[in-house]
């Protein structure tokens, strides 16, 4: 196809846009709302992600080594503990520490203490997982190991950070896939109603010879037109949604503290990925609603 | 060129169980032909013109029309087969929202004519038509009378080998029904065929020419009468 007849369907595509009022406006009003969810969607994720994990960091597997152990076990057990896929980081903690802290912590017991024959506290290794819904399986390992007497580990947190996680993956994705439909739906909608406003321009093509192709442009460039725009627009109203909400935690520092919010995700981090992201997007749910209208209405 | 051989077209009714539009039709028009077709209502004139632009199928027979087969065209093939051809209709099926000029520019960007193209050939062929002076009004501003002029236009515009006028005098003043096929005579004289469906037996009887007379499905007449 010639350039110029190519420019002149894009015209009349966008041109359709416009003179298809009402509808447009309604399919760029549903999929800049489906794109803002997802947008905003997408940034809380992100944030839940970084909460979720700093949580998971300070989730830690306690390893007790039993009382009089050789430095040889002590290697050996430090030796196992590095060898296990899950762990994150080991730190050992010697009974010579523990009994330290211990008695720092409750100076007003320090006489009692001083009746106490040996060193009561065990060596402790505190191992972090990378993977915080394997804990109790990791935790199991460990106890195997020789020279450990007990393993204690946060079971009912783990398994509620992991369900919390499931749970809103799962709702995220209902959202999501409602939304594209509905989106869908609407565009589908929107570009059936300008066939029909266009039905006799669409016969007179069929008369002189037109493709499939030639016809089917504009409607795609309507489609998609009003994808992208949507796409934009709402990348700037997730903009300033996400970035009000920040504003709106900014006074107070230790809420984001209590969450574990400390590099939370800057809208400027993802600003450029966001907006290709959206207008593809876009783009690709109103090409997607045009192929499935005119595939039913527009046949040459 | 346009063939038919041994056309039959049997429309299904469930409720009738059936209608028989066409029966063992055989036609031959040659190039340069200018052709009437007439009769009464429901005597097949419709059913002909569909099967001559390929809108359906003969139940039975072969139909050839500018050397294509159409019983065996491609659906891929049928925009190229419909180039060849130049449409004209009773209600002139003009674009309202675009002007004369555009409305002919407008088949010309459907066949992917170049602009230089299309910025020589619209004013030719409203010169033809004689509205060269109306070139940017629209459609809702013309007479019956010119918007067929315009459809006339649109059709010649691709320099098609065949035109099919389907009753183009139908909807307008009587008085100009015989410009508008004088003017289709003029362009039957520049080499087109025209294949003419018509009611109006005095257009036919003052023109004469090649007549095709159909009756419930069949030829009643194939020949030619003087003009008045």
């Amino acid at each position: 196809m010639r350039m110029s007849n190519f420019s002149y369907l894009v015209k009349r595509g966008v041109g359709s846009v416009f003179r298809n009022g009402m509808m447009s406006i309604a399919s760029f009003s549903v999929l800049l709302v489906s794109l803002l969810l997802m947008g905003l969607g997408v940034l809380v994720a992100m944030d839940l992600n970084i909460v979720l994990s700093n949580i998971e960091e300070r989730n830690e597997i306690s390893v007790y080594v039993y009382g009089d152990v050789s430095d040889d076990v002590l290697n050996h057990i430090t030796d196992a503990l590095n060898a296990n896929p899950n762990r994150l980081g080991v730190v050992f903690y010697s009974k010579e520490d523990a009994w330290a802290d211990k008695q720092d912590e409750m100076p007003e017991m320090a006489e009692l203490f001083e009746y106490l024959p040996e060193n009561p506290m065990p060596h402790t290794f505190r191992v972090t997982v990378k993977d915080i819904s394997r804990i109790s399986e990791t935790a199991e390992e460990f106890r195997t190991i020789e020279g450990v007497e007990k393993v204690t580990a946060p079971y009912d947190f783990a398994s509620a950070l992991v369900d919390i996680r499931n749970t809103l993956s799962v709702i995220a994705a209902a959202i999501l896939v409602a939304m594209i439909f509905t989106s869908i739906i609407i565009v589908y909608n929107a570009i059936r109603s300008s066939v029909f406003a266009r039905k006799k321009e669409i016969n007179i093509m069929k008369v002189v010879g037109a493709t499939n192709a030639f016809v089917k442009i504009p409607f795609f460039i309507e489609g998609m037109f009003i994808g992208v725009a949507a796409g934009g627009a709402s990348w700037f109203v997730t903009k300033v949604t996400y970035e009000a909400l920040i504003r709106l935690f900014e006074g107070d520092i230790t809420i984001w503290r209590i969450f574990g919010l400390v590099n939370i995700v800057q809208f400027d981090d993802v600003m450029w990925y966001l907006l290709a992201a959206n207008c593809i997007l876009g783009a690709f749910l109103g090409a997607v609603g045009t192929i499935i209208s005119t595939g039913k209405y527009v046949k040459v | 060129m346009v063939e038919l051989k041994n056309v039959d077209v049997h429309y299904v009714d469930g409720a009738k169980g059936g209608v028989d539009a066409l029966n063992d039709i055989n036609i031959r028009v040659n190039d340069g032909e200018f052709v009437f077709i007439v009769g009464d209502s429901g005597a097949g004139k419709s059913t002909l013109l569909k099967l001559l632009t390929r809108e359906i199928q003969p139940t039975g027979g072969r139909v050839f029309v500018n050397g294509y087969n159409l019983t065996k065209l491609r659906r891929r093939k049928l925009p190229y087969f419909r180039r060849s051809l130049g449409m004209i209709f009773q209600d002139f099926r003009l674009i309202p929202t675009l002007t004369v000029y555009e409305n002919v520019a407008f088949v010309l960007r459907v066949i992917d004519k170049s602009k230089k193209y299309i910025r020589q050939r619209v004013p030719y062929v409203l010169d033809l038509v004689k509205l060269n002076d109306k070139a940017k009004a629209y459609p809702g501003q013309l007479s019956g009378g010119e918007q067929q002029r315009v459809a006339i236009a649109r059709a010649f515009a691709c320099d098609p080998k065949i035109i099919i006028a389907d009753e183009p005098t139908g909807n307008i003043d009587p008085k100009l029904s015989y410009e508008i096929v004088e003017l289709l005579q003029d362009i039957n004289e520049c080499g087109t065929t025209v294949i003419m469906v018509t009611h109006n037996h005095d257009l036919v009887k003052y023109f004469g020419g090649r007549i095709i007379n159909l009756k419930e499905g069949s030829i009643a007449f194939d020949g030619y009468i003087e003009g008045e």
